[in-house]
């Protein structure tokens, strides 16, 4: 499904930077949920974008088969001076969903649950109502992998259980690529778990050994 | 929604689709004085270009062609190119959000918004030429087509200068400002609001550098039958320099598309 091979990537600017993501490999087989963890800094978000196709590795490829959504996260995505509306258009558009528009639009605005703010301008909106926009906008488009960074951690808990329900719903059609410092819902959504490390990641069959890993080396800190 | 695999192409344009009709918003509905603002530019200059020419007592500097129908072909084929330049600084800026989906390249905003500001400053011109035609000025262009290349030749050339500026602006900010600030210099050496036949010919020499000049002259020469422009106006030596803005401008934006959707 995803194929990661000997990928690095570095940001050079005016503070130099050393690599972020030092020759990582691994694959993620169809309809597996993984769960990414890590310290901050430690490239987790930065391999989301490079999946999601949003940036391009320094070295290494990085092979897609199947539709792939971007990350979905707080920053990006939306054009704040759009309304909630006006973007979810868009992301139909660019999908190539021109003709279902009313449908993916009433469907966005079912899970979103915004009321008189899905008319409102993006950038009116608390970090809670974008998370809730971006995943009800994913969750519109049958992707067979998705990428949340963080979307999940500023929900409140009726949203969470809404966001789990639609992946229990996709279990088998769909896999789940996540960043989250919640172990909780790394725990209810994910099988197996990336830990990523010095630049360096670590592929675990479960998300358990994933994040007791994680703990330790934390507590060794 | 189920899908099938899309071609390259079919990608491209839905985004363009989905790109134009947020422009066209963003363009026409956020400030209300914006359609207003598009008609009465150029009226405004003509209005004070007429003011100043009656103090200047009437003298007749254009060969060919009357003093208001020349600035009216003039000006708003000389806003075609700005235009091109000015919307398309700010155009990967104004759409970072939506470079999250891996569909959406940095060029494709500056293409739209080119597009879109092509298709108003013809609607305009249109508008212009009707009115003027009814006031009685002698505005209908004698070579129709002609008039159509030389128009489509300077959107070109604003197209060209747009995709490099583009990727000039984004990454370095003091690009912004130098450009705005050039278009004033390119405003008098591209002839718009003074006729430049009168300087002598090793200026003009120079002059004919400036590929601005020979598009808003050859729009002129298509529009009024016995016009004499500047010896030297040539469509051709614009369409070398679009040919080679457009060229080097898609390859700077292949060149630094990563770097101008992290910016």
């Amino acid at each position: 499904m995803i194929e990661v091979r000997n990928v690095y990537k570095r940001y050079q600017g005016h503070h130099g930077g050393g690599w972020v993501l030092r020759d990582i490999t691994f694959e993620v087989p169809r309809g597996v949920s993984v769960g990414v963890v890590g310290r901050n800094g430690a490239g987790k978000s930065t391999l989301l974008r490079l999946i999601g196709g949003m940036d391009a590795p320094n070295r290494g490829e990085i092979m897609r088969r199947g539709r792939v959504s971007w990350p979905i996260g707080l920053t990006g995505g939306f054009q704040g001076s759009m309304t909630g509306r006006q973007n979810t258009k868009f992301v139909a558009r660019i999908h190539g969903d021109g003709q279902a528009i009313n449908d993916i639009i009433a469907q966005v605005e079912e899970f979103a649950e915004l009321g008189k703010a899905f008319d409102q301008p993006v950038r009116t909106y608390s970090s809670g109502m974008r998370s809730r926009l971006a995943f009800g906008l994913s969750l519109a488009f049958d992707f067979d992998l998705y990428l949340s960074d963080e979307a999940t951690a500023v929900g409140d808990m009726g949203f969470r259980a809404k966001a789990k329900k639609a992946f229990e719903d996709r279990v088998g059609r769909a896999g789940l690529m996540m960043v989250s410092h919640g172990e909780g819902i790394l725990k209810e959504l994910c099988q197996a778990g990336l830990w990523l490390t010095g630049g360096e990641a670590i592929w675990f069959d479960s998300i358990h050994d994933a994040l007791s890993a994680y703990r330790e080396s934390m507590k060794a800190a | 929604m189920a899908h099938a695999e899309r071609t390259s192409w079919q990608i491209t344009w839905s985004v363009w689709h989905a790109m134009f009709m947020r422009e066209v918003l963003a363009r026409t509905m956020v400030n209300r004085f914006s359609w207003f603002w598009m008609l009465a530019e150029p009226v405004a200059y003509v209005v004070v270009m007429i003011w100043v020419r009656e103090l200047l007592g009437r003298a007749h500097f254009i060969i060919g062609a009357d003093f208001v129908p020349w600035l009216i072909v003039g000006l708003t084929a000389f806003f075609l190119f700005r235009e091109g330049i000015t919307r398309s600084l700010g155009a990967v800026k104004a759409n970072h959000g939506l470079f999250a989906y891996r569909q959406v390249h940095p060029v494709d905003p500056v293409i739209i918004r080119n597009v879109l500001e092509g298709l108003l400053k013809t609607v305009v011109f249109v508008l212009l030429v009707a009115g003027a035609e009814f006031l009685g000025y002698r505005v209908l262009p004698g070579d129709p087509l002609g008039a159509l290349a030389a128009w489509l030749s300077l959107w070109l050339l604003g197209l060209g200068g747009g995709l490099i500026v583009s990727v000039g602006s984004t990454l370095l900010d003091e690009v912004d400002l130098a450009v705005r600030l050039s278009m004033l210099p390119m405003f008098l050496l591209s002839g718009v609001i003074l006729p430049l036949h009168f300087l002598p010919h090793s200026v003009q020499q120079y002059l004919l550098l400036n590929p601005v000049l020979h598009g808003v002259e050859s729009v002129r020469l298509a529009f009024f039958g016995g016009y004499r422009s500047l010896a030297g106006v040539d469509l051709s030596y614009v369409w070398l320099w679009n040919v080679t803005l457009i060229a080097l401008g898609l390859a700077l934006h292949l060149r630094f598309a990563n770097r101008l959707k992290a910016q």
